[in-house]
């Protein structure tokens, strides 16, 4: 097992080099020039050619990626064009907000999802597996900036039950304060996750519930709620956590969009305004981990099947 | 020409009403009754609560500020109008001020005088200046912050604005004189006032050092009448201002101001309607009515500083031909677009001279322009010019794509296939300055002085002149109103130039921008200054 952690590591990194190169130099391919941004349509050539001198970006490619390479494996990830920031302070900043934004969008998702599947499973075409299935496909359908618009409205300019934008800092303002700020996008985010995860569950639960070793715990007399929760469910959450890591893509890139609605500024806002303004180094750092992140998801996923099922093993 | 005396544009005011005076006086009357005719444009306020009194000083006022990031707030760096109108001139002081009419009025100089050749600008300094962080303003400071923002290694895209100075003189501490080395008329307002001017914002020596350049971008120790609270500086999700005590005209009303930065038009609208924010330094065009609607909310027009319009590119035929451009332009009903594009939020433009200054400005209504709405002219002046059937591809970004659109089917009329084409704002600029476009819809933002929406769209070396115009006689008409000191002068030509474009048709003119702010009604004392938030004059009724 260790070697194996170690083995998907060391594939992890050329992962993630590959990732950054591509990133590199797909970004330079695109149109749009970071010093024209940076200095506005009021730019002269002589402060253009000053601040591309400035930013390095006069040197050749090959020697800008080697420059920008080495320092990554110093753990240096540079500086903003466009404002004094560096990568690691936008990181540092942004991080913490999409992290609890994405922690607790995927709580809600579980909380909605696990009993409503598990229910929809065992009640299968009664009434509320009906409704269920139904209100799914909306959460599905529903496109999470729209449903975060929908959510304003309702909660904080009608009732004014909670405050309509911004992020509150844990430390700062205390866990209620933060809380406040977090659930609607949270909200927005989780439903339409909670809805694809939902749909998982009652899918595998059902496979799951018709298999052989569930008749034969029910044919020994093991109770109803034993049967389900111990037996067949972790068999059946198997493709949901495959699910889960893939869809941390459609996690993180819903909170581009709500972070947007809600005016917090995230990894994800941070990314956006940054490919705006063509702000090469905090678009490299910030997918660099992004990247990161992702080739750790997958990696725990893997070893979380261990755990669900004893008979994957690694080696 | 006439001999001109530069010293009238002396202080300690530059007002519409005097220039009209002054011009009456001296018998070069035609334009300047005119002018006086000429109905003023104001500010329209709308749901305005009755003050309760006297101001009162305290309290915090919730700004939100619609703009995904700021890059940095140093503002000889600021390249953004709106950042440099509306926050800029908060945190900082300039030698002069606009006052509503966009005349000039003090600010940390009391008094300045001109010299009749126009080439000596001489600034009195008030005495006891500070900075926020206490240090002394004095003159060795304007000469600094000039001497900080032509530096090429600190590549100011202001720096171009001082190309004339030749000369910086301080006589004594209360005195700075600049000696230009030739006459430029919109040097007070484009080089030295509060916001737009900011190439000779005062910045503090020892703090820039002190700080580097990198932590003063997002901190800046300023000489407005408010300061940025360093620990709150958060650029892109927005930071503290507090109010400055020292400021020469004493503490503003306000003790502090929540900027918070909204990039989402709509969630901007919800943070004001909800609560969470007192004020929203532009009403998004989706909410107007909106806000418009509701009794708790004051919003306040005022008339915009710059222009729109739509280029034809000379480079891409049949685009060349000026039979071609004005049938384009004849075909677009202004009034049309501005409802269907713009929510109504706009005035017809038939030049390039922005309502707001209304020492320049003449309305549409009592000029005529041979670029006016005729579809039937368009419709002969198109088969003429042989352009039925053409597929020109307008140049939009996420911003101009209503108009794109609205401008598609009106030119339709005429037998044009318009595309349109839409980029983000980075790849769009880039091929704007190569010229590699046939149309685009473009303009002017946040002028501090007609000059700004004239020479860079239309002298032939203009910087923003992409599309290729090039008339020496414009090129003589706005080197003129750069040598004249006389605004009466200035606006005559300025006059005789807008003739000449609506003629030569570099640009379709299609509308002024209204600029659109609102608060809650227990906000009072907001002083109108088209595209600026003087935000000292403000204080709450609560």
């Amino acid at each position: 097992m260790t070697q194996y952690i170690i083995r998907r590591l060391i594939q992890s990194l050329f992962i993630i080099w590959g990732c950054a190169t591509l990133v590199f130099f797909m970004l330079r391919a695109i149109p749009g020039d970071p010093v024209i941004q940076m200095l506005g349509p009021e730019y002269t050539p002589e402060a253009a050619a000053a601040l591309r001198t400035k930013l390095g970006l006069d040197q050749p490619l090959l020697v800008q990626y080697t420059r920008w390479i080495g320092n990554v494996l110093r753990g240096d990830l540079g500086g903003s064009i466009a404002s004094g920031e560096t990568v690691a302070e936008a990181i540092g900043s942004g991080l913490p907000k999409t992290l609890s934004l994405a922690a607790l969008s995927f709580a809600i998702a579980l909380v909605i999802a696990l009993p409503t599947g598990i229910v929809a499973a065992l009640k299968r075409n009664s009434l509320f597996d009906y409704i269920a299935s139904v209100v799914a496909f909306v959460g599905v359908s529903m496109p999470s900036f729209w449903f975060g618009i929908i959510l304003i409205l309702i909660f904080a300019v009608n009732l004014r039950w909670l405050p309509a934008i911004g992020y509150s800092e844990i430390g700062e303002d205390g866990v209620w304060a933060w809380l406040q700020r977090l659930i609607l996008p949270s909200l927005a985010i989780g439903a339409g996750y909670s809805a694809i995860l939902m749909r998982f569950v009652r899918a595998g639960l059902l496979e799951v519930l018709g298999s052989d070793y569930v008749r034969t715990a029910r044919a020994k007399g093991v109770r109803e709620r034993a049967v389900v929760l111990r037996h067949a469910l972790r068999n059946a959450l198997i493709p949901v956590v495959t699910v889960i890591g893939i869809q941390l893509a459609l996690l993180l890139s819903g909170t581009v969009v709500v972070e947007t609605v809600f005016s917090i500024r995230g990894i994800g806002r941070i990314l956006v305004g940054a490919i705006f303004d063509r702000d090469y180094p905090i678009v490299q750092g910030v997918i660099l981990l992004i990247a990161v992140i992702f080739v750790l998801a997958n990696l725990i996923v893997d070893i979380v099947y261990t755990f669900l099922d004893p008979r994957i093993h690694y080696s | 020409m006439a001999r001109i005396d530069w010293s009238i544009l002396s202080g300690p005011r530059v007002s519409r009403r005097t220039l009209i005076a002054l011009a009456a006086a001296s018998g070069a009357a035609g334009y300047a009754s005119r002018l006086a005719a000429a109905p003023l444009p104001t500010a329209r306020f709308t749901n305005l609560k009755a003050a309760q009194g006297e101001p009162v000083t305290g309290g915090t006022l919730n700004l939100g500020f619609g703009i995904s990031q700021i890059p940095n707030l140093d503002p000889a760096k600021v390249n953004l109008g709106i950042v440099a109108g509306e926050l800029v001139s908060n945190l900082f002081s300039s030698l002069v001020q606009f006052d509503e009419q966009l005349g000039l009025v003090p600010d940390l100089a009391e008094t300045w005088t001109v010299s009749e050749d126009g080439l000596v600008y001489t600034f009195t300094l008030r005495d006891g200046l500070t900075f926020h962080n206490g240090d002394p303003l004095q003159a060795a400071d304007i000469v600094y912050t000039y001497e900080r923002t032509v530096d090429p290694d600190f590549a100011s895209p202001h720096a171009n604005k001082l190309a004339l100075i030749e000369a910086v003189d301080t006589p004594d501490d209360l005195t700075v004189e600049f000696t230009l080395s030739a006459p430029f008329a919109p040097f007070m307002a484009v080089a030295a006032s509060r916001g737009p001017g900011r190439a000779l914002t005062p910045i503090p020596q020892r703090a820039f050092e002190e700080m580097g350049e990198e932590q003063y971008d997002q901190t800046p120790v300023g000489c407005g009448p408010f300061a940025i609270v360093p620990e709150t500086a958060d650029l892109s999700s927005g930071f503290e201002l507090t109010a400055f005590e020292n400021w020469y005209a004493g503490r503003p009303f306000l003790d502090s101001i929540n900027v918070t930065i909204i990039a989402e038009p709509s969630s901007r609208i919800s943070a004001l309607e909800a609560g969470d924010v007192d004020m929203l330094d532009i009403i998004p065009a989706i909410g107007v009515e909106q806000i418009l609607g509701n009794p708790d909310f004051t919003v306040v027009q005022t008339p915009g500083t710059s222009w729109n319009g739509l280029a034809m590119n000379y480079a891409r035929p049949p685009w060349d031909n000026p039979e071609a451009r004005m049938a384009v332009a004849k075909a677009i009903d202004r009034q049309a677009l501005i409802d269907t594009a713009l929510f109504g939020l706009a005035n017809p433009s038939i030049g390039a001279i922005a309502p707001a200054f209304a020492w320049a400005y003449i309305p549409p209504e009592e000029q005529e322009t041979p670029q006016a709405f005729n579809l039937e002219e368009a419709r002969a002046l198109a088969e003429s010019a042989g352009i039925v059937g053409q597929a020109p591809t307008i140049m939009a970004t996420t911003d101009t794509q209503r108009t794109a659109e609205v401008l598609r089917n009106q030119l339709s009329e005429i037998g044009l296939d318009v595309q349109f084409e839409q980029l983000q704002q980075a790849a769009w600029n880039e091929r704007w300055t190569a010229g590699d476009f046939d149309w685009i819809t473009n303009g002017s933002v946040a002028d501090a002085d007609p000059d700004d929406g004239h020479w860079n769209f239309f002298y032939s070396e203009g910087p923003w002149n992409t599309h290729g115009y090039n008339n020496p006689e414009i090129d003589e008409l706005l080197e003129a109103t750069r040598a004249t000191g006389d605004q009466e002068e200035r606006a005559a030509l300025f006059q005789e130039i807008q003739a000449i474009l609506q003629v030569d048709v570099p640009y379709a003119f299609l509308h002024h921008t209204i600029d659109t702010t609102g608060f809650h009604s227990d906000v009072q004392g907001y002083l109108p200054v088209p595209e600026m938030r003087y935000m000292e004059h403000v204080w709450l009724d609560r």
